[in-house]
């Protein structure tokens, strides 16, 4: 089975929705996923899109189906200023019964090669410290862990607490 | 009473924002990690398709660091994605010189990220803190945020330099 990667387009939103569900799943996160196809479309294909996304796609030799979406990563440009321009990973998922067909490893090195080419000096992430099958992945691949070498700690304010921070405290 | 005002960076700003990059690197302890330039920021930051934003705290002449400094604090962000809750705002650096703490400005260009985030339809404000950092890590805390490396095992990672170069081979 051979596989092809491409560009997301519009039509893709309910397959990207559906692979973001199924990965949430495997991380026992389902519930937390409140993004709609609607966001996708808006936030990916408008004028300025919030992410782009990179498709993994198979057909079966001689068979006159459609090609089948079976991995994705989503990506954004970050900055860091002490660097530069970064490639930041968010997501990046390739179906369970497609695994050990080298197409992660392609959707890897494609956005390496995209990283390099638009000027990032460096492809950013986050992984939980649990996934031991994807940590050794990166590791494998010469990714470096900030938070155990520098101390790094990742913090969030949800939607409340910025709806608290964004309102000017009584004089 | 002193004052200072929060406004939006210009190109102008970049000189002093990369002279406090550098102040920011040396209270983290990392300056030599510092490879970014004045020119890179006016490039990367103020072009057509900028890759972050910028803050400004000032305060008023008759306030000015013996350098002769007003600009005295900056807050970098931008806009990033979460695939389970869509627009989210990073800040990616929030630094105030140490003469002007204490004085709510961290607070106030913080805030202004978020009133900019809720703005824009995001739903989290994400950024990193040193786990050394023991004063920036308890304002932080007390503002309500809360700590994902610690609750979820997140660790921020990165592939650069050769490792980035051999990736991208064929």
């Amino acid at each position: 089975m051979d596989y092809k990667l491409r560009k997301a387009e519009p039509k893709d939103v309910s397959d990207i929705l559906r692979l973001v569900k199924e990965l949430a799943k495997y991380e026992e996160m389902e519930s937390q996923v409140t993004l709609t196809e609607k966001d996708l479309l808006e936030d990916g294909f408008g004028e300025t899109p919030f992410y782009h996304c990179i498709i993994a796609e198979t057909q079966e030799e001689n068979s006159s189906e459609d090609p089948k979406v079976v991995g994705f990563a989503m990506y954004y440009f970050t900055y860091d200023p002490w660097v530069g321009k970064q490639l930041y990973l968010e997501e990046f998922y390739v179906m369970d019964k497609c695994r050990g067909l080298g197409i992660g490893s392609g959707i890897l090195r494609h956005l390496s090669d995209l990283a390099m080419k638009t000027r990032c000096t460096g492809m950013m992430f986050v992984v939980a410290e649990n996934n031991k099958p994807s940590v050794q992945f990166y590791k494998r691949r010469g990714a470096e862990d900030l938070s155990q070498e520098e101390g790094w700690r990742l913090f969030r304010f949800d939607k409340d607490s910025l709806v608290k921070m964004a309102t000017p405290a009584e004089e | 009473m002193e004052t200072f005002s929060i406004r939006a960076a210009n190109v102008e700003d970049c000189k002093d924002i990369a002279r406090m990059i550098k102040e920011l690197a040396e209270y983290e302890k990392l300056a030599d990690l510092v490879r970014v330039t004045q020119r890179d920021l006016e490039q990367d930051g103020f072009s057509k398709n900028p890759f972050f934003h910028g803050i400004i705290a000032e305060v008023p002449e008759q306030h000015r660091t013996k350098e002769g400094h007003t600009k005295i604090g900056y807050a970098l962000y931008f806009y990033s994605y979460s695939s389970w809750m869509g627009r989210a705002i990073y800040m990616e650096d929030l630094y105030v010189m140490p003469e002007f703490r204490g004085k709510g400005i961290g607070k106030a260009l913080m805030s202004k990220v978020a009133q900019l985030g809720l703005a824009a339809g995001c739903h989290q404000l994400n950024f990193t803190v040193l786990e050394w950092n023991k004063s920036s890590l308890d304002f932080y805390l007390s503002q309500g945020c809360f700590d994902i490396t610690d609750k979820m095992g997140y660790h921020c990672m990165r592939c650069e330099g050769e490792a980035l170069e051999h990736l991208a081979q064929p």
